[in-house]
Formats: C-alpha cells, sequence, structure tokens
C-alpha cells in the first residue's frame, strides 16, 4: 500500500511536470505566442497548487480520520512538498529567461511582486535542503519542527504573490487558498476547544 | 499555404448557414469570393504607404487571432478564440454616435464604412501593458472622419467609448469583477490625430471576434487597452470619462496610458518587451510612443508623463 501512494504521487507529479510539452508538441499559437511566459505561469501555478496540498494534508488527517487516502498522503509529505519546491525552481527558471537575463532580474527585484515571490523560494529552498532524515536528526525533532513551520509563512507570501499578479480580482487565489484556510481554521478551533476540554 | 490564406472555422460556418439562407447549397459555394462572412466583408483596403509598417515584421497571422485579451470572454488569453465564437453575433452591428454633437446618429457598421469612403490598410505596433508586442496590418479608416459626421459642439473636449453588453453570449461579463459593458476614452485632440483608426480588419479579412469584430478603435501609441473592442457607443463628453482599467486598478493603469518606457509597471518594467511568436529569448526595447514620438509628443507637451501615466 504503502508504495502504492508513493507510485501514485511520483506519477501525479511527473504528469503535472511533463504536461506543457503536450501544447508545446501540438504548437498550439497561443502557447508558442509566448512560450517562456506560459512556462512561467504553469509552473507557478504547480507549485502552488502541491504546496496547498500538502498543507492541506496534516488538517485533513486530523479533522477526518476515517478517510484512509489523506492518511496515507499524509506520510509522503516530504515527497510533495519537495516536488512542489523543484516546480518553484523551474518556475524561478523560467522567470529568468522570460524577464530577459540577471540584469533585468535585478532591475525589478525591488518590486514587492517580485519580492515576495522570491521570499516565498527561498522560504521553499530552507525546508527542501533541512528536508532530508540526517536535517531532521541533527536539528532534534521539536527544533526542526518549529523550522518548518516556516511552511505557513511561505503560504501567506505565496497567497500575496499570486493575488498581486490577478488583474480583475484575486479570484483564482481565493479558489486555491479558501480550501486551505477552511482546513486550517477548523483545525485550530478543533484545537481551541480539545484545549479547553481538558483544563 | 500560409495561415493567412486559410478560411476561419467561424467565417466558414457563417458563410455556410448564409447559403442555406439563400437556398443555394453546396454547389453555390465556390461561386462566393473569399472572406465574404463578417459584418465588415467585401471592403478592399490598400495599404497605405505613410503608415506601412517599413522595417516591421508583421506577427502571424495565427498569433495575432489566438493570443487575445479580451476580459468580456475570459482572462485567460488562449480561450478567448473559442469563447468569443461560440454564438456571440456581430452581425447585423449597428453604432450610436452621440453626446455633445451637432449630427447624432446611429449608423450600421457597413453602412459606416461606405459613408466614411471604405477602409485602408495601416500596419502598426501594438504594445501590450503586459510587455508584450506585436506588429498588426489592420483594416481601418481615421477616427477623424467620424467626427467630421458628428461635428461635435465646441464643449466636447472627449471622446468616450463603450463596448457591448450581453452577458448570455459573452461569459466574462457573467462575472462582478469588472463593471461592464467597457468603456474607453481619448481626448478630442487625440481622436483627431492620424494614427487613430477605427479598425474593421486585419490581414485583409474582417475582424475575428477575438479581436474586436466588427469595429474597434487602434491607437498605437497607447498601450492596447485604450484600443477598445467590439464598439456599440461614441459619446462626446465636456468631462473626461474614467476608463474601465483606471477604475479598476488607477495605482496601475492611468487615462493617457502612452507607452513609456521610462514609467514601469507596478509589478514590472516597461523597458523592455516580449516579441509574441519570437520563441524563448525573444525581447526587444520599448519605444517612446512605442515608436510613434514623431506623430504623437506634441499632444503631450509639457505634461508630466510620470504622473498622467
Amino acid at each position: 500500500m504503502r508504495f502504492l501512494i508513493k507510485l501514485l504521487i511520483w506519477t501525479v507529479v511527473l504528469l503535472a511536470g511533463l504536461y506543457p510539452a503536450y501544447p508545446l508538441i501540438r504548437a498550439e499559437a497561443s502557447v508558442l505566442a509566448d512560450p517562456a511566459k506560459y512556462l512561467l505561469e504553469y509552473y507557478g501555478k504547480t507549485a502552488t497548487l502541491l504546496f496547498i496540498g500538502v498543507l492541506s494534508l496534516s488538517p485533513f488527517k486530523i479533522l477526518f480520520p476515517k478517510f484512509e487516502l489523506a492518511r496515507d498522503l499524509n506520510r509522503h509529505r516530504r515527497l510533495i512538498g519537495v516536488s512542489s519546491f523543484f516546480f518553484a525552481l523551474i518556475h524561478l527558471g523560467f522567470y529568468l529567461v522570460y524577464t530577459g537575463g540577471f540584469t533585468a532580474f535585478f532591475e525589478d527585484i525591488e518590486k514587492p511582486f517580485v519580492l515576495l515571490g522570491l521570499s516565498a523560494f527561498f522560504l521553499l529552498l530552507i525546508l527542501a535542503v533541512t528536508s532530508t532524515n540526517r536535517m531532521v536528526r541533527m536539528l532534534g525533532g521539536k527544533k526542526w519542527k518549529w523550522l518548518h513551520r516556516l511552511a505557513y509563512v511561505a503560504a501567506i507570501l505565496i497567497l500575496f504573490h499570486q493575488a498581486l499578479q490577478e488583474k480583475a480580482g484575486a479570484v483564482q487565489t481565493v479558489y486555491f487558498f479558501a480550501p486551505l484556510a477552511v482546513l486550517q481554521i477548523m483545525r485550530m478551533g478543533r484545537l481551541f476547544t480539545a484545549k479547553h476540554k481538558s483544563t | 499555404m500560409p495561415a493567412s490564406t486559410v478560411t476561419p472555422e467561424e467565417a466558414f460556418y457563417n458563410r455556410r448557414r448564409f447559403l442555406r439562407k439563400l437556398g443555394l447549397g453546396l454547389a453555390g459555394s465556390a461561386l462566393l469570393p473569399q472572406g465574404l462572412a463578417g459584418a465588415t466583408a467585401g471592403f478592399p483596403a490598400k495599404l497605405n504607404p505613410k503608415f506601412d509598417g517599413a522595417g516591421l515584421k508583421s506577427t502571424d497571422f495565427d498569433y495575432v487571432t489566438s493570443y487575445n485579451n479580451f476580459y468580456e470572454f475570459s482572462t485567460d488569453k488562449g480561450e478567448v478564440k473559442k469563447l468569443a465564437n461560440e454564438g456571440w453575433e456581430t452581425e447585423p452591428w449597428s453604432i450610436q454616435i452621440g453626446g455633445l454633437v451637432e449630427n447624432p446618429f446611429k449608423i450600421d457598421v457597413n453602412g459606416l464604412i461606405k459613408k466614411v469612403g471604405g477602409v485602408e490598410e495601416r500596419i502598426y505596433r501594438f504594445r501590450c501593458v503586459e510587455a508584450w508586442s506585436m506588429v498588426v496590418p489592420w483594416d481601418g479608416f481615421p477616427l477623424k472622419k467620424l467626427i467630421e459626421l458628428a461635428q461635435p459642439d465646441k464643449n466636447a473636449r472627449y471622446i468616450k467609448f463603450t463596448t457591448f453588453l450581453d452577458p448570455k453570449s459573452a461569459p466574462g461579463q457573467r462575472g462582478r469583477n469588472i463593471d461592464w459593458p467597457y468603456v474607453e476614452s481619448l481626448t478630442i485632440e487625440e481622436a483627431n490625430n492620424d494614427l487613430a483608426i477605427l479598425a474593421t480588419g486585419v490581414y485583409g479579412k474582417p475582424l475575428p471576434n477575438q479581436n474586436g469584430a466588427p469595429i474597434r478603435l487602434v491607437v498605437p501609441w497607447k498601450y492596447g487597452f485604450k484600443s477598445i473592442k467590439s464598439i456599440v457607443k461614441i459619446e462626446f463628453t465636456r468631462n473626461r470619462p474614467r476608463n474601465t482599467w483606471q477604475l479598476l486598478a488607477p495605482q496601475e493603469y492611468g487615462f493617457y496610458a502612452n507607452v513609456n518606457p521610462e514609467v514601469d509597471h507596478p509589478r514590472w518594467s516597461q523597458a523592455s518587451e516580449r516579441i509574441i511568436g519570437g520563441g524563448f529569448f525573444a525581447r526587444q526595447p520599448t519605444l517612446p510612443f512605442n515608436g510613434y514620438e514623431k506623430e504623437v509628443a506634441h499632444l503631450y507637451k509639457g505634461l508630466n508623463l510620470r504622473l498622467h501615466y
């Protein structure tokens, strides 16, 4: 079962990563019009969705303990999280191509939109680098757990990064983040009531 | 066969429908000239040598007609072509001209083209505020000619343009993120400039729906959003009307919206632009007034373009 779940995650991640080959090979005009922009947006969105997915798993498991798939997926948070980081890395790479290299990149770096994305990326980088078993041991479970709460900070940065990018109302950002927000609030509510019961 | 000679699918079906109405059936189709479909078909355009786009390479027809910002249908540029051709009728189409004019009138778009003496071809740069650009061979006529017909009175200082409103056919208009219909505006001086045209075609064909059929504004020295599509109303006003994008995000989009490489958008630089259809690395410097400085810079003498973006 564990293996099957892992296979499922790998399949989804690989398919998501390779998907853009399809419109590119079919030479869809709206994609070839500005391929770097298409890819930059695609991988940004995919990274965001995976990140939202991985942050939804824990609250989902707590709120719906009978839902087995969530429990099984929850054991592979690292794999999903690191995949999200890799998509973010590809996103950043295509942004560099799109914007026309490092000179242009540094000229725009002080813009809040770019800064938000870049900060989120560095947090994801820290999380990815410290995701190995060795790092967990080195840091010690407690410290590691605290460090990895940076994921919530990253989520907020990504939310604003995406919302700023939308032109007429942040409709898609709301669709993306609302489920995660609801799950997290429900979990906090659960924690709060549990605490009050125990005292 | 170059893409530009292929009959767009929707034109093909329109023609079929037209033939069926005539009761001609399949046999008759060979007798009909290419591109008869479309509200503004049948107006041959000769290239105006003054605007022949010397030194420019026109963007492929496929890109011009597949990469469209038309929020009335979708915010996804790749979806507009499909959604704008699912039953949205652009024929017949009439425009109402009114406001502070001596001669208000309502006219069918074909009648209007006849009245102004037909259309001509002009090859213009097209620069979107999103930092991408195309070169487009438009068919159209100078906006000035319409102003002459309307005879604005001396109080008229601005012209307000309004796009169609039809949420039934335009799915984007069912969303409430934008206060539909889309509106745009120019000063009378801008509208009377030689460069300002009302376009009714691209590449010698009637405007495809996704490009703003059957009649749109083209003001090539301004960001693309000023070039309002599918116009139903043109009004002359005394006070400056607020344009849709300015209403939505005043800190990002102004009234003038002249192409200006020195004034950045809050999220990106406007100093350079992606060339549509140019592959992964195609970027070029953006020119002041999109390369039309000589023609229009005098309109903005003494105006601080950093404040009046």
